[in-house]
């Protein structure tokens, strides 16, 4: 990326060295600023003046109805002797880190299942089978496992009736909300993890696999010495978005338990969207964001942190 | 097929002891692929079969996961109801995931060409606030984007899903690289024939990204279309719903006992997608392998 950006560079310049005169150069500026104006207008509009506003709403008390007003901290301080935002966060982490756990494992054991030797028709079932659900719509699909969950005739507890299973009560239980929440989410997103870490695998070189295998390699070593370390690059990638898009989960639990029993399965995102939208505690909402925006960003630095010690680079 | 994995394991390994240990595990990443391709692909094929049989038998037990029935009856209930027009809901969805997904990939591809050939004071630094917005999820500037979107008049309005989603940051990015990888002498011979910058960027470039478009495009497509939260706190009127959130009303309007008229709603609201998959499975595959490696 960088030495294409200095290619680019240079070419401008040596046809500044073939003579081209002052009014091409700025032509050339002008289009630029042109070209970009759609994007950085929508841009500044609907992103970047929220941006702003946010950092002033954080200071005020506003119910869309009545004028904003100036409370200063209020919100800030809220925020800290608010216990039921600490339940929300501990059940987000306990959503995120499962979810991401879940999906990552099962995305890269699909993936090195699905990447074997096997007929092509074979490995496009079970790929589309595997995709199929990333293509659904998350509510409406929600909507769908809520029916196969409910606890009386519901058919995941008939199937699992069928081999002597006592009925789990998956939405309206407070252990079980929550599993139900992330296991929807793992049915959801596995396919998505299975096919960029399909792409890893594919990427990883041929020849490397035959060095290996001609240097005595098993089957066993060549996942534990080529597969594994030279899937981390992807892995990393993976994980990071993974998190990133389970912090901010929103369909799945509101469709699937609403949040409930109590605030059993509530993410962060619900509760904002309670508290922006039900309450018009917008001040207060935009504070929670906040927060959410504070955590992303320093989980996201952490796992940059921490690849030096697991992500190999050839 | 296990005969040839069979073969090739017995043929690394000598002593049967240990082939009969590799077959096991053989048969082991076998039965986890198929079990895990089952469970994902089940809860579908259970949603098309309900959805196929009379409303009275929507709750049976054993369940099918086979259409075992053809009545096209719930989906023509659904289509013809007087109280729920679902054919518009239909053209809604489609409406703003159309418009949405050609405005970006003309905003994103236009300002990626720009940042990523074109030579213009503040370049890198009108770059970077695409980059930095990137780091900035949607949900966390919700409640603000609201008012933002209030005080332009465009609550209750399909302009509130719409501009919003003009272009994307992320958009640019991925299709700045893809143009950082044309060679630029393209560039210059485009611009010694005397090209303008829009017809170097319309008629030169812009055909030789199309990996990048489609990928851009499909994930916008479906991203507009599968939207749930944005309709959510924009759409107030039935006439104005999107799919999404017109089945989750749907289910509350109708109630669990019409659960058969439900599921053929999401059948027909994830048929377009689907469809459209089974044909173009290879660039949907070939777009999330791209955004993987160059992020």
């Amino acid at each position: 990326m960088q030495t294409s950006v200095s290619s680019g560079m240079t070419q401008t310049q040596s046809t500044k060295r073939r003579g081209r005169s002052a009014g091409l150069q700025s032509r050339e500026a002008l289009a630029g600023y042109a070209f970009i104006l759609p994007a950085l207008l929508t841009l500044t509009i609907f992103l970047i003046l929220p941006i702003l506003a946010s950092a002033v709403l954080i200071f005020m008390e506003y119910d869309i109805l009545s004028p904003a007003k100036w409370v200063g901290l209020a919100n800030l301080k809220r925020l800290v002797s608010d216990n039921r935002m600490l339940l929300i966060y501990r059940n987000t982490l306990v959503f995120v880190v499962g979810a991401t756990f879940l999906n990552n494992i099962g995305g890269l054991m699909l993936a090195m299942g699905v990447n074997r030797a096997m007929p092509g028709v074979l490995r496009y079932l079970l790929r589309t089978a595997i995709f199929f659900p990333v293509l659904t719509t998350t509510a409406s699909l929600a909507l769908v496992w809520q029916f196969l969950l409910t606890q009386d005739r519901g058919v995941i507890n008939y199937l699992l009736s069928q081999i002597g299973v006592d009925p789990v009560p998956w939405l309206s239980s407070s252990t079980w909300a929550l599993r139900s929440v992330i296991l929807y989410d793992v049915w959801k997103s596995l396919g998505f993890l299975m096919v960029l870490y399909l792409a890893g695998l594919q990427g990883i070189p041929e020849s490397l696999y035959e060095a290996a295998r001609i240097d005595g390699a098993n089957r066993w070593q060549l996942t534990r010495y080529v597969t594994l370390p030279l899937i981390t690059p992807t892995a990393f990638f993976a994980i990071v978005i993974s998190l990133i898009g389970a912090g901010q989960v929103f369909d799945n639990a509101f469709v699937l338990t609403g949040g409930g029993p109590g605030d059993a399965s509530r993410l962060i995102v619900l509760y904002i969207y309670e508290v922006g939208f039900k309450r018009f505690e917008m001040g207060y909402a935009a504070a929670l964001s906040l927060t959410l925006f504070a955590i992303l960003i320093a989980l996201t630095m952490l796992q940059f942190v921490m690849a030096r010690r697991w992500v190999h680079y050839e | 097929m296990a005969t040839v994995s069979e073969r090739r394991i017995t043929t690394q390994r000598s002593r049967p002891g240990r082939a009969l240990a590799g077959f096991a595990g053989e048969a082991v990443i076998w039965a986890f692929l198929i079990i895990m391709a089952l469970i994902e692909f089940a809860p579908i094929s259970w949603m098309f079969s309900t959805s196929l049989r009379d409303p009275s038998r929507s709750f049976d037990l054993p369940p099918d996961f086979w259409p075992t029935a053809f009545n096209i009856g719930n989906y023509w209930t659904v289509i013809t109801s007087p109280d729920i027009d679902f054919l518009l809901f239909f053209w809604n969805s489609l409406k703003i995931a159309l418009i949405v997904t050609v405005a970006q990939l003309i905003t994103c591809s236009m300002a990626a060409f720009a940042f990523a050939r074109l030579r213009f004071r503040g370049r890198d630094a009108f770059f970077f606030v695409f980059l930095a917005s990137m780091m900035v999820p949607w949900t966390v500037i919700m409640v603000p984007t609201f008012i933002v979107i209030r005080n332009l008049g465009l609550s209750n309005t399909h302009w509130a899903l719409i501009l919003p989603a003009l272009t994307s940051a992320f958009g640019v990015f991925l299709l700045r690289q893809q143009f950082l990888t044309l060679p630029a002498e393209l560039m210059d011979a485009a611009k010694i024939d005397g090209a303008s910058y829009f017809r170097i960027y319309w008629q030169v470039m812009l055909p030789l990204v199309g990996p990048g478009l489609s990928a851009l495009g499909i994930f916008t497509f479906l991203g507009s279309w599968n939207n749930f939260l944005g309709p959510l706190l924009y759409l107030r009127d039935w006439d104005k719903f999107t799919f999404p959130i017109a089945i989750i009303q749907l289910e509350g309007y109708m109630g669990m006992g019409n659960r058969a008229h439900v599921l053929a709603g999401i059948m027909i609201s994830i048929f377009p997608v689907l469809l459209f998959f089974l044909f173009a499975q290879r660039f949907v595959i070939q777009g999330i392998a791209m955004t993987g490696l160059k992020g």
